[in-house]
């Protein structure tokens, strides 16, 4: 009995192991096809853009938008070849390429383009982009080629909500038609790659579209894609993420920190793309709260820290000084005094701030972070500057979703945060004082802000919105309502055999005469 | 709610997707409606992914049971003779030196240990693939690691379970009745110690998939470990309440099992 059962036992065992061998037969797939493969920490929710406020980068290719943004942030015709806008700035009329079919091979109408953002600004779907839309009162095809788009005010910033994601151009009738599998199995619009398959949890297969000819201009030959096939797989760990990219498996990663960059100085197969981001990272603190509601003690604070030092060893020179409250890179929107007008590292003027305020003899603050190496070492720079002006920080880190939830309760004193945003409405987003608590965690509550910023919101050319943005960024300069420090570099290693790699700031063309070597 | 609509959100479609989620209702209501759901086989439906918690569940479940059934093989493969053994010759060189491996096996953590593997075999001598799953190669490496870990604990275990039973008056007996040592080990030490090993066994898997979300997120497996830990981190409650609930429900199983193995090992156990 026990010979019997110990015998059944191992040819089970035997069995069970040898199992997969028997499946392995179909792997080994050798093909001349061209397939890139990008490597992901994070793997799509849901694929159905309407639904979510997070858009997989595998929605850039599958839609095209009305308007895109070529390699110096201009607006240019997408799916819409021209457009004008009525002399009082509410109705925009976009005329429409000619030509354009969906994958399922429909033809891409209007009507299709006047659902779509009838469908972002319907509040039964949803979209966390509403709000984005919050100007467009409604959107109607007129005929076949042409779109007009109706606003409640004049908002010249609309070409830039149309430039987003969240503003492909998705099949109407293939959205009804796939209902609750629309996002999940299927997607359908009209850009240069289709969805082959969607493993989820692992990764996003795209195939090229055959028919795509009707790309941006600024593209090389019409946008028509090269690359067989995009992979975006995601592999959560970062030290297996840069093995399969040392290794060949995956040709491009994404947002690489300036840890990672160190280690792939010396790779040979693999070019680091860096380039300025519209990102910037600042102090900020809970200006509602003792003792940021005095003005001394936040321009003191500005006063207290040295950025140049803090490039230098935090981020080993892959970032630039921020001295204002935007991105450089947004060249129109930036106000270009914000250096001359902003703080110069002085601990002496830092300390008089102080005295004057009443905390001569020093203060003691907390200073909470987001748990990641990068900004550990931030906080603790950032500690040790402080000291020298006499102010006791003590710093509390956070996983990145207990921070979220800190700082909605408002238990936050000074803090650090990044945002990662090419257009001035980020303002809106985190200084208008109906944005308390959340995103408006400084808890800036300042009316002066808020008239400034709906002026400049309500603009009728993208000019004098620009302009107008200028005096908000010079009023919040003054008023020290964050410690501006650093606006890092995009960066993404690519493998050496992709060929002809450009590198868009935003959204990484690789329709654009992008090809990849086998 | 945040999570779902964003902080920018008009009152109309913060109110709608509440009203949706039943979030209006009070606190025992939604316990109860949760509670009857789940009898009903309805776990939900996951938040930010906008899929029956149920689906999300089924596609990643048979991975992480192949991973920890698998890798518990392999363990009790390796770790039922080397305790045995180490039993056997107590207190000689075999045994401290099995019982060292197994010591050095508890303390590495499976994170490191499996990063160790995977530099040495997939990265440096590209025998495995780094990441991902599919294929049998695939499962190699992660396999081993679980598999060598657990073969640690378990080779401590199963070598004191044998001792135990070798000090039984039993033992002395049939070594009295002039019994060769072999018959008197695999006779009536092992048989013995069977039942503690099956025990063993049950809770090991419990265990293992338990652990599977470190592992999954070295590997890059989409398995159910992997599927709980997100959802962790993106706050999506109705997924961790569904995985939680199937891994604690796979730890129940894994016993369940155990007691059954208990009739075969054992004749005096009958249900």
């Amino acid at each position: 009995m026990s010979k019997s059962l110990l015998k059944s036992l191992s040819l089970f065992l035997i069995i069970v192991l040898l199992l997969p061998l028997g499946l392995v037969g179909c792997g080994g797939e050798k093909s001349s096809e061209k397939v890139l493969v990008i490597g992901y920490d994070k793997d799509a929710d849901t694929l159905d853009h309407f639904k979510t406020g997070v858009y997989h980068d595998a929605l850039i290719y599958v839609y095209d938008r009305l308007v895109t943004r070529d390699y110096d942030y201009n607006y240019k015709p997408g799916l819409a070849e021209s457009w004008e806008i009525s002399d009082d700035g509410t109705v925009w009329t976009f005329h429409l390429k000619k030509g354009v079919k969906f994958h399922d091979g429909t033809p891409l109408t209007a009507e299709d383009v006047a659902w779509c953002i009838e469908k972002i600004i319907d509040p039964e779907t949803g979209s966390p982009a509403q709000s984005d839309f919050a100007a467009v009162k409604a959107a109607k095809a007129v005929d076949q080629h042409t779109v007009e788009i109706h606003l409640k005010h004049p908002f010249p910033n609309l070409l830039f909500i149309l430039s987003n994601t969240v503003a492909g151009i998705a099949s109407k009738e293939a959205y009804e038609k796939y209902g609750d599998e629309y996002g999940s199995k299927y997607i359908v619009g009209s850009g240069p790659y289709m969805l082959e398959e969607w493993k989820r949890g692992e990764e996003v297969v795209l195939k090229k579209n055959p028919d795509y000819d009707w790309g941006p201009d600024w593209m090389e030959n019409g946008g028509k894609p090269i690359i067989d096939k995009l992979v975006f797989r995601s592999i959560p760990e970062e030290t297996t993420r840069l093995m399969e990219l040392e290794a060949g498996n995956v040709h491009i990663l994404r947002d690489i920190t300036s840890n990672v960059l160190l280690q792939l100085e010396d790779n040979e197969d693999i070019e680091i793309y860096s380039a300025e981001s519209t990102r910037l990272g600042y102090l900020a603190y809970a200006c509602d709260k003792e003792p940021f509601t005095d003005i001394r003690v936040r321009r003191a604070l500005n006063h207290a820290i040295n950025k140049e030092e803090i490039i230098k060893y935090v981020f080993r020179d892959t970032a630039q000084p921020a001295y204002g409250y935007l991105p450089p890179k947004l060249k129109d929107e930036y106000y270009p005094n914000s250096k001359e007008e902003g703080y110069e590292y002085d601990v002496e003027k830092a300390k008089e701030l102080l005295r004057e305020a009443g905390y001569g003899n020093g203060l003691k603050l907390t200073l909470a972070a987001e748990n990641s190496t990068e900004f550990k070492r931030l906080a603790e720079v950032i500690q040790d500057q402080l000291k020298e002006v006499g102010i006791e920080v003590e710093i509390q880190l956070y996983d990145s979703s207990s921070y979220t939830a800190m700082l909605k309760e408002g238990k936050q004193e000074l803090f650090l945060r990044q945002y990662s945003w090419p257009n001035a409405d980020i303002l809106d987003w985190f200084l208008l004082s109906s944005q308390m608590p959340y995103p408006n965690h400084s808890r800036w509550n300042d009316p002066k802000t808020d008239e400034l910023i709906q002026r400049a919101a309500t603009m009728p050319t993208w000019e004098e919105r620009a302009l107008a943005y200028h005096d908000v960024q010079k009023h919040l300069i003054e008023q020290a309502v964050w410690v501006p420090i650093y606006i890092p570099n995009h960066s993404i290693a690519v493998r050496k055999e992709v060929k002809n790699f450009k590198h868009h700031p935003w959204m990484i063309q690789y329709n654009d005469g992008i090809d990849l070597e086998n | 709610m945040d999570l779902m609509v964003g902080p920018n959100v008009t009152p109309e479609v913060y109110e709608n997707v509440r009203n949706k989620l039943g979030l209006d209702k009070p606190l025992y209501v939604q316990y109860f409606t949760f509670l009857k759901n789940v009898l009903r086989g309805d776990l939900g439906t996951s938040i930010l992914k906008n899929v029956p918690v149920k689906d999300l569940i089924a596609e990643r479940l048979p991975i992480t049971l192949k991973l920890g059934v698998l890798s518990l093989m392999v363990s009790f493969a390796i770790a039922v003779p080397v305790g045995i053994q180490a039993a056997k010759h107590r207190n000689t060189p075999v045994d401290y030196l099995s019982m060292t491996f197994a010591l050095i096996g508890i303390s590495i953590p499976t994170f490191g240990f499996g990063l160790t593997l995977l530099y040495i075999f997939a990265y440096k001598l590209r025998w495995f693939p780094i990441s991902g799953h599919g294929s049998f190669w695939h499962l190699v490496l992660p396999v081993f690691t679980v598999g060598l870990t657990d073969a640690a604990v378990t080779a401590r275990m199963v070598r004191s379970n044998i001792l135990e039973v070798m000090g039984e008056d039993y033992i002395r007996t049939a070594r009295s009745k002039g019994l060769s040592e072999k018959i008197v080990m695999n006779k009536h030490a092992l048989r013995n110690a069977l039942i503690s090993i099956i025990t063993l066994l049950g809770m090991r898997l419990g265990w293992i998939l338990g652990g599977s979300a470190i592992l999954e997120t070295v590997f890059s497996i989409p398995g159910l470990g992997r599927l709980m830990v997100d959802g962790i981190f993106s706050r999506d409650y109705p997924v961790v309440q569904g995985s939680m609930l199937v891994l604690g429900a796979s730890v129940l199983f894994g016993n369940l099992i155990a007691d059954i193995l208990y009739a075969a090992a054992d004749p005096r156990i009958r249900y």
